[in-house]
């Protein structure tokens, strides 16, 4: 019989509370970590259709991890090392005590290291001068540089992976991780989901896909807003989230604190188009059972929905169209919400972050509200989806995450009682 | 020009802010390596800001013999005096930094 894998300890930045239980608290409340961007050092924002993002607001590394390990990679890796410290000290785990060969550290990355690598480029066009092309440019772009520096600075030698696939990096990161600890190749997995590419070039390529709000400049707080009839596309995000995954033997021999068992994963293609969704929402559809089967449970016993959710047009309305197809006449008793609302698209963090919504979901019986989802869009409509915090017995939750290059992923969690 | 006592300062202060620590701690005596604690990257990193704040080229062959804080000095201070009468560099393989477009 295969391990049963289950989390045991939870960390977050994000842009609306860097540590979860400032983010969840302003997560129940509904609060928006929505703002403008006011500039792109040295230049003004006038030029970007959409001036409005996710930030994380005064955030200094050197407050929360030591700078031999923080000083030395990109923004994204630098949210990676608070979220995992933090998560770690909440898992109860000690290095010391482990195998450090049996825990691994798997990262969900979209964008990688472009704060330091968009200034490189720029200099070396501008100037011409390759000698002065930073010799920690490599180091810092590589996209596993977090998944590195978070082994370095706890000592994990197990199996060190970066995912990158876009949007639904972190969700594969999840699934992976429940994969190495079934198969018996980690004890423990440090999963992350992190990225920070609010930065002028990334910023301006998602503007130039017509992919980013641009009707809400003046409110940033009601931009992102999925399943709303006045959504027009989502909103950048950045921000980083942790999930310490063990198997339950090896957290019941160290009595930690169980949230909730991850029970289910499902990686599919649709084999289809770039950056365009199936409008049928069939390989959704077919995403999500799969998961529930991998779960060993039934679109019936779905009590919560972690919505992918951007908040675009054709994206929001597939992945309920998707839902109606999988659960039927369930779809109507299931809660959903959907956390970009509240702190926009964080792109490779989204599954992490998510997660942490659904773990929490099941383990305190609240569901965040969904933001601005004043006015439903009849293509979108779910009773389950309320703009209020929402309270829930949660026994199995689904986290749903989609992202360019066709490729979709389901994670299942499932409640646990107190004894593992 | 030749034992500018500010070469010595601006390095000691560049590898002081790299290091977070006081310059007057920092000896010429002092290997980079077992004195100040730095690894090749940091090395090169070290250098990096070395070249930037002299405006010089350090070509690969010259690092070898960079290995403690007076070498680094002294290796500047014969850099710049070479750059100022426009002499070729002291190493027999090419001059390090070729003036003008020319590809090496």
């Amino acid at each position: 019989m295969r391990s049963r894998v289950v989390v045991t300890g939870l960390g977050i930045v994000s842009p609306i509370g860097i540590g979860v239980s400032d983010f969840w608290k302003a997560a129940l409340a509904g609060q928006s970590g929505i703002s403008a961007i006011t500039s792109f050092d040295p230049f003004p924002m006038d030029g970007y259709r959409s001036k409005v993002a996710g930030q994380v607001r005064d955030f200094a590394v050197e407050r929360f991890v030591d700078s031999a390990h923080g000083e030395r990679v990109d923004r994204y890796a630098q949210f990676a090392l608070v979220a995992s410290k933090e998560a770690l000290a909440d898992s109860g785990l000690q290095m010391a005590k482990e195998n450090p060969h049996r825990v691994g550290v798997i990262v969900g990355a979209g964008m990688g290291g472009m704060v330091m690598g968009e200034r490189e480029i720029t200099q070396l066009y501008q100037q011409q001068k390759p000698h002065r092309v930073h010799p920690n440019f490599i180091p810092v772009i590589t996209l596993n540089s977090a998944s590195g520096i978070i082994a370095m600075a706890y000592g994990a030698k197990g199996p060190n992976l970066t995912i990158s696939t876009a949007c639904s990096s972190s969700a594969h990161a999840l699934g992976q991780a429940l994969h190495s600890i079934r198969e018996g190749r980690a004890d423990v997995v440090i999963t992350v989901g992190a990225d920070a590419s609010i930065t002028p070039l990334v910023f301006a390529g998602f503007c130039s896909l017509r992919a980013l709000s641009s009707k809400f400049n003046d409110h940033p707080e009601k931009a992102s807003r999925p399943f709303d009839r006045l959504r027009d596309g989502f909103i950048m995000g950045e921000g980083a989230g942790t999930l310490i995954l063990e198997s339950a033997a090896h957290a019941k021999k160290r009595k930690a604190r169980v949230y909730a068992e991850i029970a289910g994963y499902a990686a599919t293609s649709e084999a289809y188009h770039m950056v365009i969704p199936r409008e049928d929402g069939l390989e959704v559809a077919h995403t999500m059972r799969l998961a529930l089967a991998d779960a060993g449970v039934t679109p019936a016993q779905v009590d919560y929905i972690n919505a992918h959710a951007t908040s675009t047009t054709i994206g929001d309305a597939v992945e309920v169209r998707a839902i109606r197809r999988l659960f039927k006449s369930c779809a109507d008793k299931i809660t959903i919400s959907a956390t970009k609302s509240l702190i926009g698209h964080t792109l490779g963090a989204a599954g992490a972050i998510g997660g942490i919504a659904s773990v929490l979901a099941l383990h305190t019986g609240q569901i965040h509200p969904t933001a601005n989802y004043d006015d439903p869009d009849p293509a979108c409509a779910l009773a389950g989806l309320s703009r209020s915090a929402q309270e829930r017995r949660v026994k199995v939750a689904l986290l749903n995450a989609f992202g360019f290059g066709s490729n979709n992923a389901a994670v299942v969690f499932k409640h646990v009682k107190r004894e593992t | 020009m030749a034992t500018d006592p500010s070469i010595s300062l601006k390095i000691r202060t560049a590898l002081a802010e790299y290091l977070k620590r006081d310059s007057a701690t920092i000896l010429t005596t002092q290997h980079l390596r077992d004195d100040l604690g730095l690894d090749s990257m940091a090395v090169i990193e070290l250098l990096y800001r070395i070249e930037e704040a002299f405006d010089l080229q350090i070509p690969d062959q010259d690092l070898v013999g960079l290995t403690n804080v007076g070498h680094v000095v002294s290796y500047v201070e014969k850099r710049l005096e070479k750059t100022a009468s426009a002499a070729p560099t002291k190493k027999p393989a090419k001059p390090s930094k070729p003036k003008g477009k020319k590809k090496s």
